[in-house]
C-alpha cells in the first residue's frame, strides 16, 4: 500500500481546523520527514510514535523513507495530541489492505514511549470543530469521551492505547490495556474555590438596599459594574455572592464554557459539563497571561475566559498593572479576547460580567466626611490611586455604586428580613427569560451585549422617558455613551419588573443606577413587607 | 355618661381636629356638648354634620371593645395626658383642623406622657431615596438609643425608617397614625405595627376601626409636630406632608430642623426651602438634634475642627521667615532675610526656633533648608493629634 490518511483537529484558541495527516511510505534516503508547519510539540511526535508503533507490537518502516505530511500545509499546528493520528496513520500505511472509513474518524491523544494514550487539553473544542466539519466518529483517550460526546450526533469511542485504536479502526475486538490517568493541570489563578461561593446566600447581607439592588440588575443585564468603598465595608461580600444570583447555563453556553474549561484543563475529573456560571477573582498581583490569556508554550486562555458567561471580580482594581487595565478594554467591549504572539493569534471567548471593586484610597481607611478616620496616604497617593479608576475601562461600566459599611442600625433592625438568594434569583431567571425571547434570532442574550444602534432603533424608550434621558444629557450629567449605557439598564430594571417596556420610572432608576446616586426607596420595594 | 366615655363618643362623633367641637367642649365640657347633640341642638353647626353618626354611637361599648384588645382611651386630666398637647390651643389653625385633642386611642406598652417628656418627631417623604431612609434610620436610632422618642406617623419611606431605626435603637418611638390604632395603614407595614405595638406606643386620635383620609393626614401631622420637643425634615419634596408637619412645629413653637441632600436631589428640595427660608436649622447628626432640643446648655457639640498643625502655633514673623527658606537647596541666612523681609537679626533668632521646632535644618557650612517633607509630617503629627470625636480615649502620645 504505502499511504494512508488520518485526520484529527488544530485548535487556534477555541476555533478547531480539521487536519488531514498523510504518511508516506517510499524507497529512497532512510529518513523520517514531518512537514507542514508542526510546532515543537509535534516534532517531538516523530520520536514519541516511533517508540510507540514499536512497543505496541508493530513495526517501524525503518527501511523505507517516511514522510508525514499534515495538511493544509500553510496552516500552523500545535499541541501533542497529534501523536495519535500519526502513529495510527504509519500503521495503516503499511498494512497491504486500506482500512476503510479512516478518513471519516477524528483521532486524537498523545502517546507515551509504550504506546499508551495519554490525556490532552481541548478534546471539548477539537469535538465542536470536527462536528462543525462534517466528521461524527472520534477515537479519544478515555478520560475525555465523555466530554466528546456532549457533541450532539457524536460517535465516540474512548481507548487506552494505540493497539486498541487500531483495533477499533480496523473492527477488529480490543485488546486489554491499563487504564489512563485523566489531566492533573492545576488551576493558574483563583484564591478562592468555586465550590465555597455557591454556598454564600444573600440573606446574610444586612442592609446596602441600594448595592443589592445594584447587583440584582448588574446579574440580570450582565452589566459590568463598580463597587467603591472603604475596606470592611462588604464589597466583596456582594460580590461573591453574584454567581448564585445567575440562573444555570443553557446548553449552548455551557458548550462554550466548558469548551474553555477543556483548553485550561480546568475541568474537574469526573466533570464533564460547566452548567453553573463560573465566577474568578484574580489577585491583583496576577500577571496579564493569567488574566487575560497567553503563558509560555501553549496559548492558554485566560481568567476573563474562564469567568465567559459568568463574573470576573477584580478586587482592588486600581492595583492591577496598568498593562492589564489597558488590554480589558477590547473583551469588555466585543466580549473575546484575542492574543497574538508571532505568528499564531488565538482568539477566547471572554463575556463575562466584570465587577471592579476599589477602596477609597491605597490604605482604605479615607473618608472625606468623618474627621476621625484612620487614613495614612497623603492626597497625592489618593490622586494616584483613583486615576486607574478614569479612562477606557470605566466608560464601559454601567452601574457605580458606593458602599459604606453597615450602619449599626441596619445590622440591629428587628424587622428587616433580608431576602435570599433564591427569591432574587427567581426573579433575575425571569428577566434573563425575557431577554431570550426579545432577542431570540439575534446574536446576543443580555441587554449588556446589545450595541447602541441596534438598541435605539428596535428597542427604543418611550418618548417621555427618552426626554429624562436627553435632559441629562442636555443638563451634562450624561454623556452619549451613558445615555446607551441607560438606556440598556432601563430595560433590565423593566424586564426585573416584568414589564413590556421602560418608562420614566424605570428611566429613573437607570439613570441612578448609572451615575451612583441613591435610589427611591419605593423603586426597592417587592411585594409586601417594609 | 363619664366625661371619658363622652369625649370617646365626640371622638367617633367629629372629625379630627374640629375647632367649632374643641371650643364648646372646653367651654361646656364634653357630656353637656354631647347631652345636646344628642338633644338635636345644632351647637355651632356641629349637629348637622355628625347628625349621620349620631345614632350609631356607642361609647361605652367603643371602649369595652377597645379595652380588650389592649386599647386605651387617654384624656387630658389623665397621669398619660401629654400637657405638650395643650400648645395646639394656642397654635391656631390650618385648613380649619387644630387645636387639643379631645382624647387619643392608644396602643403600646410605654406612658405616652412619659415618652413625651423627651421626643423628637422624624418626618420626610414617603418617595424617600434610600440616602434619606438611611439618613432618618440613623438619626432615629442614635435619638431612641440616649432615651429620645422617634416620633412619626408609619408611612412609607422616611417615616417607616425613622420607627425601624428607633427600634433598632432599643429605644422608644410613637406611631401617630390618621386611622384607628387598631388598623395596619399602609398594609404593608402590618409587621411594622405590630412590633411598635409590643414595644413602643401608637396612636391615634380616631377611635379604632376609623379609616385615613387625605384630611386626617393633615391633622394627624399637628399631633406629630405637638408631642415632641422638636420635628426633624430629613427628605421632602416640594408639596410634601412632612412640610405641613414642619410648619405646625414652627407654630408650637417647637425646634425645626432639617437634614440636607443633594441639591440635584428633587426629594430634598422642600428641606432645602425651609432651610434657605430660615425656617429650619442645618441638623446632619443626632448630636446637633440633641443640642437643639435639650435645655439650654445641657447638651453641647463639638463642633469639628481641622488638625492643628505645627505651623499654626508660630508668630506670623516667625511663619514669614520659614516662608523665606528655599524648599529644595540650603542658602545662608542673610539670603532668607531678604526673602523674608525681615532684618538678619531678626531672622536669625527666627531660625533658631523653628530649628527647635524641627522644621528647619542647618548644614555644617552654616545654610538653611526646610528638613525633608517625611520628616516634616512625623513632626506634624507628633506636634497636634488630629481632632477626635468624644469618647474616643486619650490621644496617643
Amino acid at each position: 500500500m504505502g499511504v494512508a490518511t488520518t485526520r484529527t483537529v488544530t485548535l487556534d484558541g477555541v476555533d478547531g481546523h480539521l487536519v488531514d495527516v498523510q504518511v508516506d511510505l517510499a524507497q529512497g534516503v532512510v529518513k523520517t520527514a514531518l512537514v507542514g508547519r508542526a510546532d515543537l510539540a509535534i516534532q517531538e511526535a516523530r520520536d514519541r510514535c516511533r517508540a510507540a508503533v514499536v512497543n505496541s507490537a508493530y513495526e517501524w518502516p525503518s527501511t523505507r523513507r517516511v514522510t508525514i505530511l499534515l495538511s493544509p500545509a500553510d496552516l500552523p499546528k500545535r499541541g501533542s495530541h497529534f501523536d495519535l493520528a500519526i502513529a495510527a496513520a504509519v500503521v495503516c500505511a503499511q498494512a497491504t489492505t486500506p482500512t476503510p472509513g479512516l478518513r471519516d474518524v477524528v483521532l486524537v491523544g498523545e502517546l507515551t514511549l509504550d504506546g499508551r494514550l495519554r490525556a490532552v487539553p481541548g478534546v471539548l473544542p477539537m469535538a465542536m470543530a470536527a462536528a462543525a466539519r462534517g466528521v461524527h466518529r472520534m477515537i479519544v483517550p478515555e478520560p475525555h469521551a465523555a466530554e466528546a460526546a456532549l457533541i450532539p450526533g457524536m460517535e465516540v469511542v474512548g481507548v487506552r492505547s494505540l493497539r486498541q485504536a487500531v483495533a477499533v479502526l480496523r473492527g477488529e475486538p480490543v485488546p486489554a490495556a491499563p487504564e489512563v490517568a485523566p489531566l492533573a493541570l492545576g488551576r493558574v489563578m483563583s484564591w478562592r474555590g468555586d465550590r465555597r461561593t455557591e454556598e454564600l446566600d444573600m440573606a446574610d447581607v444586612l442592609g446596602m438596599a441600594d448595592a443589592r439592588y445594584s447587583l440584582e440588575v448588574a446579574a440580570a443585564g450582565g452589566h459590568h459594574m463598580l463597587l467603591s468603598g472603604p475596606k470592611g465595608a462588604g464589597k466583596t461580600t456582594l460580590a461573591e455572592r453574584i454567581p448564585g444570583l445567575l440562573p444555570d447555563l443553557p446548553l449552548e453556553e455551557s458548550l462554550e464554557l466548558t469548551a474553555v474549561y477543556s483548553l485550561a484543563g480546568g475541568l474537574r475529573p469526573g466533570e464533564t459539563m460547566v452548567r453553573r456560571p463560573p465566577f474568578r477573582a484574580p489577585h491583583h498581583s496576577a500577571t496579564r497571561a493569567s488574566v487575560l490569556g497567553g503563558g509560555t508554550g501553549r496559548v492558554r486562555p485566560g481568567e476573563i475566559s474562564r469567568a465567559h458567561h459568568g463574573t470576573l471580580f477584580l478586587d482592588e482594581f486600581p492595583l492591577f498593572s496598568t498593562d492589564i487595565v489597558e488590554a480589558l478594554r477590547e473583551p469588555l467591549e466585543s466580549g473575546e479576547v484575542t492574543i497574538a504572539r508571532g505568528e499564531e493569534a488565538a482568539t477566547f471567548p471572554a463575556r463575562a460580567m466584570v465587577v471592579l471593586a476599589c477602596n477609597p484610597c491605597p490604605c482604605g481607611d479615607y473618608h472625606p466626611a468623618d474627621p476621625g478616620h484612620r487614613c495614612i496616604c497623603s492626597e497625592v497617593r489618593r490622586r494616584e490611586y483613583r486615576r486607574k479608576l478614569t479612562g477606557p475601562v470605566m466608560d464601559r461600566i454601567d452601574i457605580t455604586r458606593h458602599v459604606e459599611p453597615v450602619p449599626p442600625h441596619e445590622a440591629h433592625d428587628p424587622l428587616a428580613v433580608p431576602e435570599t438568594t433564591a427569591t432574587i434569583r427567581a426573579r433575575v431567571s425571569g428577566a434573563r427569560l425575557r431577554m431570550r425571547e426579545r432577542y431570540a434570532g439575534t446574536p446576543w442574550r443580555l441587554n449588556a451585549d446589545v450595541p447602541g444602534p441596534e438598541l435605539r432603533s428596535k428597542w427604543p424608550l418611550p418618548e417621555v422617558a427618552d426626554r429624562l434621558v436627553d435632559e441629562a444629557v442636555r443638563r451634562g450629567r450624561l454623556t452619549r455613551r451613558g445615555a446607551t449605557r441607560v438606556h440598556r439598564l432601563a430595560w433590565t430594571v423593566a424586564d426585573l419588573r416584568a414589564l413590556t417596556r421602560p418608562g420614566p420610572d424605570e428611566v429613573d432608576v437607570a439613570l441612578r443606577l448609572r451615575a451612583g446616586d441613591p435610589l427611591l426607596v419605593a423603586s426597592l420595594q417587592t411585594e409586601g413587607g417594609p | 355618661m363619664s366625661e371619658r366615655a363622652a369625649r370617646a363618643a365626640l371622638t367617633r362623633l367629629a372629625e379630627p381636629g374640629d375647632l367649632r367641637l374643641r371650643g364648646v367642649v372646653s367651654e361646656l365640657g364634653a357630656q353637656r356638648v354631647l347631652a345636646l347633640l344628642h338633644d338635636e341642638q345644632d351647637v355651632r353647626g356641629v349637629y348637622t354634620d355628625v347628625a349621620q353618626r349620631l345614632r350609631d354611637v356607642d361609647p361605652d361599648r367603643d371602649l369595652r371593645s377597645a379595652g380588650e384588645r389592649g386599647i386605651r382611651f387617654v384624656i387630658p386630666g389623665d397621669p398619660e395626658w401629654p400637657a405638650t398637647l395643650g400648645d395646639l390651643d394656642r397654635a391656631g389653625s390650618v385648613t380649619d383642623r387644630g387645636g387639643e385633642p379631645l382624647g387619643l386611642w392608644v396602643r403600646g406598652p410605654l406612658d405616652l406622657s412619659e415618652v413625651s417628656h423627651r421626643a423628637v418627631a422624624v418626618v420626610g417623604s414617603r418617595s424617600a431615596t434610600t440616602y434619606g431612609a438611611g439618613v432618618a434610620g440613623e438619626l432615629a436610632a442614635e435619638l431612641a438609643g440616649a432615651g429620645t422618642a422617634v416620633v412619626s406617623g408609619a408611612a412609607f419611606g422616611i417615616d417607616v425608617a425613622a420607627h425601624r431605626g428607633a427600634l433598632a435603637g432599643r429605644g422608644p418611638t410613637v406611631a401617630v397614625l390618621a386611622c384607628g390604632v387598631d388598623r395596619a395603614y399602609p398594609g404593608a407595614h402590618a409587621g411594622l405595627l405590630d412590633y411598635v405595638s409590643r414595644h413602643g406606643l401608637i396612636v391615634s386620635e380616631l377611635p379604632p376601626g376609623c379609616s385615613p383620609t387625605r384630611l386626617r393626614f393633615l391633622s394627624r401631622n399637628r399631633l406629630i409636630a405637638a408631642l415632641g420637643q422638636g420635628t426633624v425634615v430629613v427628605e421632602a419634596a416640594v408639596r410634601s406632608g412632612a412640610l405641613n408637619t414642619a410648619h405646625w412645629a414652627g407654630r408650637l413653637g417647637r425646634v425645626v430642623m432639617g437634614v440636607p441632600g443633594p441639591v440635584t436631589s428633587a426629594p430634598s428640595v422642600g428641606v432645602h426651602e425651609l432651610i434657605r427660608r430660615g425656617e429650619a436649622q442645618l441638623v446632619t447628626t443626632a448630636e446637633h438634634v440633641q443640642e437643639l432640643v435639650s435645655p439650654m446648655g445641657q447638651w453641647l457639640t463639638q463642633s469639628p475642627r481641622g488638625a492643628e498643625i505645627a505651623t499654626d502655633r508660630l508668630p506670623p514673623a516667625v511663619r514669614q521667615v520659614l516662608d523665606g527658606v528655599p524648599v529644595a537647596r540650603a542658602v545662608q541666612d542673610t539670603s532668607i532675610a531678604r526673602a523674608a523681609g525681615v532684618s538678619v537679626h531678626e531672622c536669625r533668632s527666627a531660625l533658631e526656633r523653628l530649628r527647635s521646632a524641627g522644621l528647619v535644618e542647618r548644614s555644617d557650612r552654616g545654610t538653611w533648608r526646610l528638613r525633608p517633607a517625611e520628616a516634616t509630617q512625623s513632626v506634624l503629627v507628633a506636634g497636634a493629634s488630629p481632632a477626635r470625636r468624644p469618647g474616643e480615649g486619650d490621644p496617643s502620645p
